[in-house]
């Protein structure tokens, strides 16, 4: 019955950008599954707004964006603006996908987390998540 | 952030936080809830359910939009099943309701039925009190997927629509039992598909049936059958319409109180019972379970000394 003390992590998944590839958000979904997180997906062409919004109502832990579309140096520091104008600026705020190397300190400088680029290993997301959570337990025992 | 005075405002960042403590059965949870429950039995609580595949996100989604163009503030409750192995979960409802997304006016919450059974989520009950106290006068709750008896989700509902869908096959087998008895409201959805007539005629069929074994108990509330395509929104305002007159009904014989009272009673019974359940795993004697594998003692006997040794305690 110790299952049903568990506090799963909750992450939200978007798209931000006009693409339609999924294929990287829904591996990713599925392993952040198995790793018994429990995964909000809002879908493709989601505007910050849209996210900031769905991350605030489902009271998320992590906001994870992926983009491959461009346009990420414009939509991810709004994204990040939004959620600290909301009161959510708490949230972990990770990025994944299409994101050039040059563009990393700007994100980073404007609210963005973590950075995960084309090619990193799901179970190195799912590390990276667990060993975040466990310090925030920690930090809130 | 005092959250009980933001539930009660209806601050969403409140609201929301409310809601993972119930969920996560955080102590603050029931702290929060404690002060707004008197504050609660406003809304009006409308479930959803029926088989996998019968649209009931899409026709959720056109449901919002036209209690919206009523003038109404909306709460969605959506549940999907979590995984019994590793306890996560890929909620994914939001994704037919995304262009709800930015309304204020909108709150949608995603749930994992977190090892629960029936269709709903341990927290579902605490969730409606939530969004009832922020002020939604309609809320959704939108349960998995069910088969033919998980009808929890009529009893937290004041209204419960039970939505069928054209060409699943046996469509009688997926609103038979419990549901069937139970339903408010009838709707088959994506009606432009074949096999809509024999579906309606299989329901008709149902539906007769039931007021006829009705008919000496005086119900006043017939439900009614009606017909949807959710992604054209045909047949939407007729719901809603349908909704409301039920709601209506409900209220002008005090039968919407007594729903809500029902709920709240079964609501408590539920903890206590979740309690006593924790309390006898946790005290049950070994030597008790161990005589039980040897085969000295059965298991009523057995259970039994373990009832005996939990009123003890």
């Amino acid at each position: 019955m110790a299952h049903l003390e568990a506090r799963p992590l909750r992450v939200l998944l978007a798209k931000l950008g006009m693409d339609t590839h999924t294929v990287g958000v829904t591996v990713i979904a599925h392993a952040l599954r198995e790793a018994g997180m429990e995964v909000i997906f809002t879908g493709l062409k989601q505007t910050p707004a849209m996210v900031a919004a769905a991350a605030i109502q489902e009271d998320v832990d992590v906001v994870g964006i992926s983009t491959l579309s461009a346009g990420h140096t414009r939509s991810l520091p709004e994204l990040a603006r939004l959620l600290r104008e909301a009161g959510a600026g708490e949230k972990l705020l990770l990025a994944g996908g299409v994101i050039p190397e040059e563009d990393v300190p700007l994100l980073k400088e404007a609210g963005v987390d973590r950075i995960f680029t084309m090619g990193a290993d799901t179970r190195d997301i799912v590390a990276y998540l667990n060993e975040w959570w466990a310090e925030q337990q920690a930090h809130s025992a | 952030m005092d959250v009980a005075a933001g539930v009660l405002a209806g601050t969403v960042l409140a609201g929301a936080r409310a809601i993972r403590w119930l969920d996560d059965r955080d102590p603050r949870g029931a702290e929060v809830l404690a002060a707004v429950y008197a504050h609660t039995g406003q809304a009006q609580v409308i479930g959803i359910t029926g088989p996998p595949g019968a649209g009931k996100s899409t026709l959720l989604n056109a449901l919002v939009a036209e209690q919206r163009r009523r003038g109404r503030r909306v709460g969605v409750i959506a549940i999907d099943p979590s995984s019994p192995f590793t306890g996560g979960a890929i909620l994914g409802d939001r994704v037919r309701m995304a262009r709800h997304s930015v309304d204020p006016d909108v709150f949608i919450r995603s749930i994992g039925t977190r090892g629960h059974a029936g269709g709903l989520s341990r927290s579902a009950h605490d969730a409606c009190l939530i969004l009832d106290a922020m002020g939604y006068d309609i809320i959704f709750v939108e349960t998995v997927g069910v088969g033919q008896d998980e009808i929890d989700i009529v009893s937290l509902a004041h209204t419960t629509l039970i939505v069928g869908v054209p060409g699943l096959g046996d469509e009688v087998q997926a609103v038979k039992a419990g549901l069937l008895e139970t339903g408010d409201l009838f709707v088959i959805n994506k009606a432009d598909r074949e096999g809509y007539e024999a579906t309606q005629r299989q329901f008709e069929l149902m539906l007769h049936l039931r007021a006829e074994a009705a008919a000496a108990d005086a119900v006043a509330w017939v439900p009614p059958l009606l017909r949807a395509v959710a992604t054209r929104e045909e047949g939407v305002a007729e719901i809603v319409d349908a909704t409301d007159e039920h709601a209506h009904a409900l209220r002008a014989d005090g039968e919407f109180a007594r729903r809500s009272a029902r709920r709240e009673r079964a609501q408590a019974l539920t903890l206590a019972m979740d309690a006593v359940q924790r309390e006898l795993y946790e005290q049950a004697d070994p030597s008790i379970l161990a005589a039980l594998e040897a085969r000295q003692l059965d298991p009523y006997a057995a259970a039994e000394l373990l009832l005996a040794n939990w009123r003890q305690e």
